[in-house]
């Protein structure tokens, strides 16, 4: 049997690897995310410290009011290869928006609703993982995309990634 | 060939990012460009003599005084031309007013 659009998995997302964080500071909410992956064997024990490590000097907070006013913004909190073992994109839809500096200009502040955490131990890969969440964001209708950031159900969450992303 | 150092915290997204939609923009205007994505905090001066034009997110404090020309380049990420145009606007100039080549 031939197989349809539904059939095909994107396999940048893992259905047991979607969080819902009640965290309020990005270390927290790092700390919480970080745990369960290094129990699922996706990242190693130096994860947590690198991560934080990485966003101390590199900030990954996006504003995506110049995507879409009306859209929240995202984070895409990452770091070395050499401190992860697998190449996914990590979902975190946060209860509560964090504070994050941001990514192009450091010494900003933004508010942060949702996170792509980047694991990624293949930077040579032919695909970019930052770049297609970006496609993502900038070409899925915003009306949908809100609704997605609402998302509280991690199921919904993955389902719509699979079919939008 | 003129070469520029694309550059972010981790290595692996973000620079690569920048790398590859300098090269194919630029050569879409007709630049013989190479681009090299690398760690911030692996660049040193030696490293640094070696590239024309400096294209990190946004200038870090690497420790030492950068030689070549700096663009910043972050809005590229966002993958969007009214954003990323002005960086490779920017980058033209930059080619231009140094004559590189």
């Amino acid at each position: 049997m031939l197989a349809t659009n539904s059939d095909i998995v994107n396999p940048l997302f893992l259905p047991d690897s979607i969080f819902l964080s009640e965290q309020t500071s990005k270390e927290a909410v790092f700390k919480d995310v970080s745990e369960q992956l290094v129990k699922k064997g996706l990242v190693k024990e130096t994860f947590l410290e690198n991560l934080i490590k990485r966003e101390e000097s590199f900030p990954t907070g996006m504003d995506l009011f110049v995507v879409n006013p009306s859209l929240p913004n995202i984070g895409i909190p990452h770091t070395e290869g050499e401190f992860v073992n697998t190449r996914c994109i990590i979902p975190v839809k946060l209860m509560t928006p964090v504070t994050f500096n941001n990514m192009i200009h450091p010494s900003a502040t933004l508010e942060v609703s949702f996170l792509f955490m980047i694991l990624n131990n293949d930077p040579g890969a032919q695909t970019n993982i930052l770049s297609d969440i970006m496609g993502f964001i900038s070409t899925v209708d915003p009306k949908q995309l809100n609704e997605f950031f609402n998302y509280t159900d991690t199921e919904k969450i993955y389902q719509f990634l699979q079919e939008k992303f | 060939m003129i070469k520029i150092l694309a550059a972010c915290g981790a290595g692996v997204n973000s620079s690569h990012q920048i790398k590859d939609s300098i090269e194919t923009e630029m050569a879409n205007r007709g630049y013989n460009v190479q681009a090299d994505a690398v760690v911030v905090k692996d660049i040193n001066e030696e490293m640094m003599a070696k590239y024309d034009i400096f294209t990190p997110i946004s200038t870090p404090d690497l420790g030492f005084t950068i030689p070549i020309p700096i663009v910043e380049a972050g809005p590229i990420l966002y993958r969007i031309p009214v954003m990323a145009i002005p960086v490779f606007d920017e980058l033209e100039k930059t080619i231009k007013d140094n004559n590189l080549q």
